[in-house]
């Protein structure tokens, strides 16, 4: 295991379009960070020139203490698990594991003994004999694993390998790629446009947009404490509710209005997630329109409408206690309401 | 089963049998007319001499002796027995008309051949009546396969009584010496065999349908989608049945007979032409020839595959080298032996030129039984590069790029990346050229008729310039047909182990 060190890495296509822009990222050795954004925003180009399949235009990446920028990709130690798998169809699982011992010219033995320990790791030694084929999504994901965990190498990279599972498999898949990390220790860069699975796997996410990095930090960090009204909105489901305005200093004074204590800024934006929202019976808060109610269990989503022409949506404990067209009044948890610059979406301090 | 279905199934039984009734009178018809005829009845020359025991038919007249001695020619005679047909026989120094043979229909045949399939429609008519509720499919089975068991068995019948009619077309009069040959012209039984065979099976055909469509009547849609199916294939079906299996088994008839495009007589041999090319010589020439020449096939797909590779990648004007590869592919066949048939003249050729150039002997490349089966498959190289190529590299662009990346990853080096993934990913491309290489190398024609007419001493004489040589420069068109079934048969089994080799591969994932 070894850590990576991405440093002013910036990759440029021909004809000028900017993929990745400056991006600089540390991986500690052993950690599990994700690369989580919107489609087209450079986080699997970045993972593509980690691994060496996409040359930067410029900067460094270093695995450990090697710089390994012009490396091809087999002088990396790294093994990386692709969104469709790549399993090689017309091999069976067992040689699909064994394929990287075996172009290293690995002993039989030793062969043997580490593709049986992977697939007993994953769960899938009975179906070594098998060609990919023959196996379920959830099956092939483990076999790729497989793959990627038998030459033990010094960093794990992951292009979205969730994204072709079916909803259940894919959760219990997140759960069981956390307790894969925990044991193996390894050292894991996972890009993946789902936010629920950057929050719900990775120690630490950085939450990419246009090329550049906006936050790296823990999830739950970057869920209370979004950086930028990018990164605010983009975090969370469902997603954040903005109101524009103008801070005071003490107030932010709007469609929604709160106390809050940043700087005075005559453009300004309120972000409030759904949680801290409160419905109540239309007084002298802001006066509102139910216009939806989803109930999703232990929760309920209220979707209201300011008079302003504000969508805002609230999240409730049980069931709502609201119906379709009902007036309430909107308040914000003291204490909860983030404050943006409307100019540049930076945050209020 | 409605009563309409019941009525159609007896329209049907009663069409069948119509049918196959006119098909033999008919036939009966022309037995008979053959009977009267003098054109029908001549003995073949070397049957005329050495008759042992000449004899007159009873009821000839001697009237009638002494015109058949004094004509030599088959004669129609109005005799006591009715109207015979008779032949003259000579003795044995083929000197003096001693006896005659005569010939005579037998009367009555035709009532069997007709009356039988019209008794066993009723039958089969009846039996219907009482199958009822098909529901079953083994109950429908049941119905079409005693259909099929009637229809079949009539056709035998028929078809056997009409050779009797035939045949006792020869045996009226006085018996024919043994190895004197009647040659008759009687209408071609086979032919006739065959419409009763089609009648029959249109008639199960119609049948099954009638049963099936009861069994399916509370199910419209089903009825609909099937009835709409079978008319979209129907245009296709016809055009495979009528112009590509009934050839081949028209060949495989052929094969089996003695045809001689001018005489009237095509009798059944069996195996005869088959052991004649099992004995000749050339056959395994030309067999041997087309093998060595089908090497050609996986020499190119190798030389196909490295083009591919190198015009896989994105370079600046690789579209232009891409279509001047492919190029001679389109180029017609005949053009291109022309054009190489000057390449390497001996005298005029280019590459003579360049050997001479180069203080080498010239070699005459085409006239030297060495050089001039590799010489063409040269030629036959160059003109499906393009083609193989062109294959390839579509199987190259289908091979998911993100294979290739998991192998560098894995840490395979080019080499290794070629080895494990890209080749046994391209395996069903290559089976499927080598395949269709190997196919199109049997049928090569062109460039052996054009560039060597199979020459210097058969060094170039494949199978099927063989063939053609056969049927229409010796006019033996029987052999010329026993060399294309072991020819397709060849094709067949080839094919056959290739399918083996390609059904073992997963699906792409």
């Amino acid at each position: 295991m070894a850590a990576l060190t991405v440093t002013h890495l910036v990759k440029r296509f021909t004809g000028g379009v900017i993929g990745v822009d400056d991006v600089s990222l540390t991986v500690h050795e052993g950690a599990f960070t994700a690369l989580v954004g919107p489609s087209g925003c450079g986080k699997t180009t970045m993972l593509r020139m980690v691994a060496g399949l996409e040359e930067p235009t410029s900067g460094a990446v270093r695995i450990g203490a090697r710089d390994v920028t012009w490396l091809p990709p087999r002088d990396r130690d790294v093994a990386m698990v692709f969104q469709n798998y790549a399993l090689y169809p017309h091999l069976t699982v067992r040689e699909n594991i064994a394929f990287p011992l075996t172009v290293r010219r690995t002993a039989a033995v030793e062969v043997t003994r580490r593709v049986r320990q992977a697939a007993e790791l994953l769960d899938i030694d009975g179906l070594l004999d098998r060609k990919p084929a023959q196996l379920s999504g959830g099956q092939r994901q483990r076999a790729a694993l497989a793959r990627a965990i038998v030459r033990e190498p010094a960093l794990f990279l992951f292009d979205e390998p969730l994204s072709n599972l079916d909803a259940q498999v894919r959760a219990q898949t997140r759960a069981e790629l956390v307790a894969l990390h925990k044991r193996l220790g390894a050292t894991i860069l996972y890009v993946t446009h789902d936010q629920v699975e950057a929050m719900t796997m990775a120690q630490r996410v950085a939450v990419m947009a246009l090329g550049r990095v906006l936050q790296e930090a823990p999830p739950m960090a970057l869920y209370r404490d979004p950086a930028s009204l990018g990164v605010a909105r983009f975090i969370g489901s469902p997603s954040i509710n903005t109101v524009a305005g103008r801070a005071t200093g003490t107030r932010f004074e709007g469609a929604l209005s709160c106390d809050t204590r940043v700087a005075p800024c005559a453009d300004a934006v309120l972000a409030v997630r759904p949680e801290h929202l409160v419905l109540e019976p239309a007084m002298d808060a802001a006066a509102a329109v139910v216009t939806l109610v989803e109930p999703l269990g232990p929760e309920s989503l209220v979707r209201v409408r300011l008079q302003g022409g504000e969508d805002l949506v609230a999240r409730v404990a049980g069931e709502a206690a609201w119906r379709m067209g009902d007036a309430v009044g909107v308040r914000v948890v003291p204490g909860q309401g983030l404050c943006f610059r409307a100019a540049d979406g930076a945050r209020l301090a | 089963m409605t009563a309409a279905h019941r009525r159609a199934a007896a329209l049907a039984a009663l069409l069948w049998a119509a049918a196959t009734a006119g098909v033999a009178w008919r036939t009966v018809r022309k037995v008979d007319q053959a009977a009267r005829s003098r054109e029908a009845l001549v003995l073949s020359h070397a049957a005329q001499g050495r008759v042992p025991t000449p004899a007159w038919p009873g009821g000839l007249g001697a009237r009638d002796a002494a015109a058949v001695r004094a004509e030599e020619l088959p004669l129609v005679v109005r005799g006591t027995a009715g109207t015979v047909v008779t032949a003259p026989v000579k003795d044995a120094d083929d000197w003096n008309v001693i006896g005659a043979v005569a010939v005579q229909a037998r009367a009555g045949e035709w009532a069997v051949a007709v009356l039988f399939p019209v008794a066993l429609a009723l039958l089969a008519a009846l039996i219907t009546g009482f199958m009822a509720g098909l529901r079953h499919a083994t109950r429908r089975r049941t119905v079409v396969g005693l259909d099929a068991a009637l229809y079949g068995g009539a056709v035998v019948a028929v078809v056997a009584q009409l050779s009797r009619a035939v045949d006792g077309l020869a045996a009226t009069g006085v018996v024919p010496p043994a190895r004197a040959r009647l040659a008759l012209a009687p209408p071609s039984l086979g032919f006739a065999a065959l419409v009763l065979g089609l009648v029959a099976a249109a008639g199960v055909l119609a049948r099954w349908a009638i049963v099936w469509h009861a069994a399916n009547a509370d199910r419209p849609a089903r009825v609909r989608e099937t009835l709409g199916a079978w008319g979209l294939i129907a245009p296709s079906l016809a055009h495979l049945l009528v112009f590509t299996i009934a050839p081949v088994g028209f060949l495989f008839w052929i094969s089996v007979h003695d045809w001689d495009l001018l005489a009237s007589d095509r009798p059944f041999v069996g195996l005869k032409h088959f052991r004649a090319i099992g004995a000749d010589p050339l056959f395994w020439r030309a067999l041997r020839n087309g093998l060595v020449y089908a090497l050609y096939v996986p020499a190119t797909m190798g030389a196909a595959l490295a083009a591919a590779l190198v015009l896989d990648q994105p370079l600046r004007g690789i579209k232009v080298l891409r279509v001047v590869v492919f190029l001679p592919y389109v180029a017609s066949t005949v053009a291109i032996a022309l054009v190489w048939q000057w390449l390497l003249h001996r005298d005029f050729g280019l590459l003579n030129a360049m050997l001479a150039a180069v203080h080498l002997p010239r070699v005459d490349w085409l006239g030297n039984p060495a050089t001039a089966l590799p010489a063409l498959m040269v030629v036959s190289a160059w003109g499906q590069l393009g083609y193989m190529m062109v294959v390839y590299l579509a199987g190259l662009q289908a091979i998911p790029v993100s294979l290739l990346e998991a192998a560098r990853l894995d840490g395979a080096s080019a080499w290794q990346r070629f080895r494990l993934v890209v080749l046994p990913m391209l395996r069903p491309v290559s089976v499927y050229l080598l395949l269709t290489g190997i196919i199109w190398s049997f049928h090569g024609f062109t460039l052996v008729y054009i560039m060597t007419e199979g020459g210097p001493a058969h060094a170039t004489d494949v199978l099927v310039y063989r063939i053609y040589q056969t049927a229409w420069e010796f006019r033996r068109f029987d052999v010329a047909a026993a060399m294309s079934v072991v020819l397709c048969l060849v094709l067949l089994s080839l094919t056959a182990l290739q399918w083996r080799t390609v059904k073992g591969e997963p699906a792409d994932v």
